[in-house]
């Protein structure tokens, strides 16, 4: 039985041609700004969009890992049945997207956007807040389970440092899922600093 | 084939259902378009600022300009004008284009055509007709023409040759540096331009030069048809007629899509476009649109929509059964739009965000810049893509002292969301997050800001909350607390 190494840090934040990655996980646990870790290097050959569905997004996160505001575009989209059909169409052109999953959203048009972006070579990557992604959509999922900051204190010091333990799993870990911890310092690049556990 | 043109203009034509005295203003983008005579009386002018002109006349009455309510209007002088000569090309509501060799022979002249063209469209508005060889100076014959009077041009090169090179500024802006340098160098009319080597002017101005020295010795592009590779019209056949705007909406970007995407192989892009329609009783309706410049995907989709949008207005058949895009007047545009810049990449984006422009309405396509601010939404000057931003409201540059540090949160509420914070001593304990409570593990703050209280503003003060479900920027004002942002 051959066992698959965990993914490098390089290939955990690569964003990779018709492999679709999910980021799953409530929103305060850093996954959107993993998520705009994972659209600089497009970025740097191409346009790349965001699809915001709350209408919350902040691009002063995505400036500040990487990306050039030149570079970057917003797409507000509060209307779930027009979700699928916008993604599918800025998969067509841009370099990279990162899309926003609403709440409710059909399975049958997920698995259609994800042969999409596979047929296409697209760069995609989904961030859900509720229900995953049905298991064949995303070649790799990171569900971030936890996130702990440095330098703050009880009234004393800022957010500096946070540590977030991210759950792999997909078919990009051949279906092995792993933890692996993930470093965000200030308004540098997140980085991966470390492979926790390896398990079933 | 014959050259001679017959052009209808209306240069107010956005105002032609206007019926009040007071002064009243069409603008589009941040240019005015359209004015009345008691706003032109003011000292408003076509193409000034909208700002120029709010200050010249700030009683006047601000209309957006609606394409597509202009066209619905304008379908009554074509379907007029087509009683007369049947091929009639629309460029943009109030201005059409007719080829007037063979109706000619049937009048008795150019005159009596012209004549019985106005006639019939009097009652529009001021409308401005004229005949020369060729769109370019059937327009600017018809420019110069007096209002209701047809001007009919024999000698259209001597015609050109009387014109100002400024006339290759409508509707290009960008070719501004290029009429300026024209005048520095005394090249001041078109007939002097048109003396010059054509080799030489290419060499020098480029592809911009060298169409500016073609439309001053009277090249018009039907000079220049290309052939049109075969096969390349699009056409839709619906199971069902579409009566819905929106259904519309959508053939219409389906349809150009398509269009465009063939053309694009063959490496060009159409001057022209021949819209048919076919509705669920079996008229058949037809309508060419021409361009000076080639069109791109976004203008065909305009003109789809508008033109359609026009008929059913104007006539309920029972909805769409069948669509046709036939374009002609090919040029090389699409071929060089491809190598331009940083390749298809760019291009194939630009697409993508038009499209998703017509889906999701281009005021949800926003780019965004950085400008200051304390709080992390008033750091962000959102406008829409593919338009110049606005002056920051605030200087980015300058030292803002107080400014939520970073990291930003990557979530932050369009308006301050009301949040539930309980408070022990002073301090946060617990939140209250959808149904359930977080304990505050570690918290920052409070960072004061005391607000532009010459103005009326209370302090602000501003607080990181950590809990096991993530870190969160709060402010409290007045006593109550807001989600701010969300460190996600």
């Amino acid at each position: 039985m051959s066992v698959q190494s965990a993914p490098s840090s390089r290939e955990l934040l690569r964003l990779q041609p018709g492999r679709p990655v999910e980021l799953l996980g409530p929103p305060g646990m850093g996954a959107t700004r993993l998520g705009c870790r994972m659209l600089v290097e497009p970025s740097r050959s191409a346009p790349v969009a965001v699809v915001d569905v709350r209408g919350w997004f902040s691009p002063l996160a995505a400036w500040e890992v990487g990306i050039d505001p030149d570079r970057l575009v917003v797409v507000r989209c509060p209307e779930p049945r027009m979700w699928a059909q916008l993604v599918g169409l800025l998969l067509e052109g841009m370099g990279a997207v990162m899309a926003e999953v609403p709440m409710r959203f059909r399975e049958r048009e997920a698995i259609r956007l994800a042969a999409l972006a596979r047929s296409r070579r697209a760069r995609v990557v989904f961030r859900s807040s509720g229900t995953p992604l049905p298991s064949g959509v995303p070649y790799l999922r990171l569900r971030v389970v936890g996130s702990g900051w440095e330098g703050v204190g009880r009234g004393r010091g800022l957010l500096a440092r946070r540590r977030l333990t991210v759950e792999i799993s997909g078919r990009g870990v051949g279906g092995m899922s792993r933890t692996v911890e993930v470093e965000d310092v200030e308004a540098n690049p997140v980085r991966l600093v470390s492979r926790l556990a390896v398990g079933r | 084939m014959s050259r001679r043109t017959l052009c209808v203009w209306f240069p107010d034509w956005p105002l032609a259902d206007e019926t009040s005295e007071r002064p009243v203003m069409v603008v589009a983008g941040r240019r005015v378009v359209a004015a009345t005579r008691a706003a032109r009386e003011r000292g408003v002018e076509v193409g000034m600022s909208r700002r120029e002109a709010e200050g010249l006349c700030p009683e006047a009455r601000i209309r957006p300009r609606d394409p597509g309510e202009e066209t619905r209007r304008f379908e009554a002088v074509v379907e007029l004008l087509e009683e007369v000569v049947p091929r009639v090309e629309v460029a943009e509501p109030g201005l059409a284009f007719v080829p007037v060799g063979g109706a000619v022979r049937y009048y008795g002249g150019e005159r009596q055509v012209a004549d019985v063209m106005t006639g019939k469209i009097a009652g529009f508005g001021v409308v401005h007709v004229a005949v020369a060889d060729g769109p370019f100076a059937a327009y600017w014959a018809a420019r110069t023409a007096p209002p209701g009077e047809p001007r009919v041009v024999d000698d259209t090169d001597r015609f050109l040759a009387s014109l100002d090179v400024s006339v290759l500024l409508d509707g290009r802006p960008d070719s501004e540096s290029l009429v300026a340098t024209f005048h520095w160098l005394g090249v001041t009319t078109l007939g002097r331009l048109r003396d010059l080597p054509r080799p030489a002017v290419a060499s020098r101005f480029g592809l911009r030069g060298l169409e500016a020295h073609r439309l001053s010795s009277g090249e018009d592009r039907l000079l220049n048809p290309r052939l049109i590779p075969p096969e390349v019209a699009v056409a839709f056949e619906l199971e069902d007629p579409i009566t819905s705007l929106e259904q519309i909406g959508f053939l219409a970007r389906k349809a150009a899509s398509k269009l465009i995407e063939r053309l694009r192989g063959e490496g060009v892009a159409p001057h022209q476009v021949r819209i048919e329609m076919t509705t669920a009783d079996g008229e058949v309706r037809s309508r060419v649109w021409r361009s000076l410049d080639p069109m791109t995907e976004r203008a065909v989709v305009d003109r789809v929509w508008w033109q359609l949008r026009a008929w059913l207005d104007s006539n309920d058949r029972g909805g769409i059964t069948r669509l046709v895009l036939d374009p002609s007047d090919l040029s090389d545009e699409g071929r060089q739009g491809s190598l331009l810049d940083e390749g298809s990449g760019k291009l194939a984006a630009h697409r993508a965000l038009t499209r998703a422009q017509g889906l999701v309405g281009p005021d949800r396509v926003l780019r965004a810049e950085l400008q200051g601010g304390r709080l992390p939404a008033e750091r962000v000057l959102w406008c829409r893509w593919g338009e110049e931003p606005p002056a920051p409201e605030r200087d980015p540059e300058a030292p803002w002292p107080g400014a939520t540090p970073s990291p930003a949160p990557a979530l932050v509420p369009p308006e301050p969301v009301p949040l539930e914070v309980e408070w022990e001593g002073g301090v946060p304990s617990r939140i209250r997050l959808g149904t359930r409570w977080e304990p505050v593990a570690w918290w920052s703050g409070p960072w004061r800001t005391t607000g532009r209280w010459w103005k009326g503003e209370g302090p602000v003060d501003r607080y990181q909350l950590v809990t096991s479900a993530g870190a969160f920027l709060c402010v409290v004002s007045d006593g109550r607390a807001y989600l701010a942002g969300v460190y996600d």
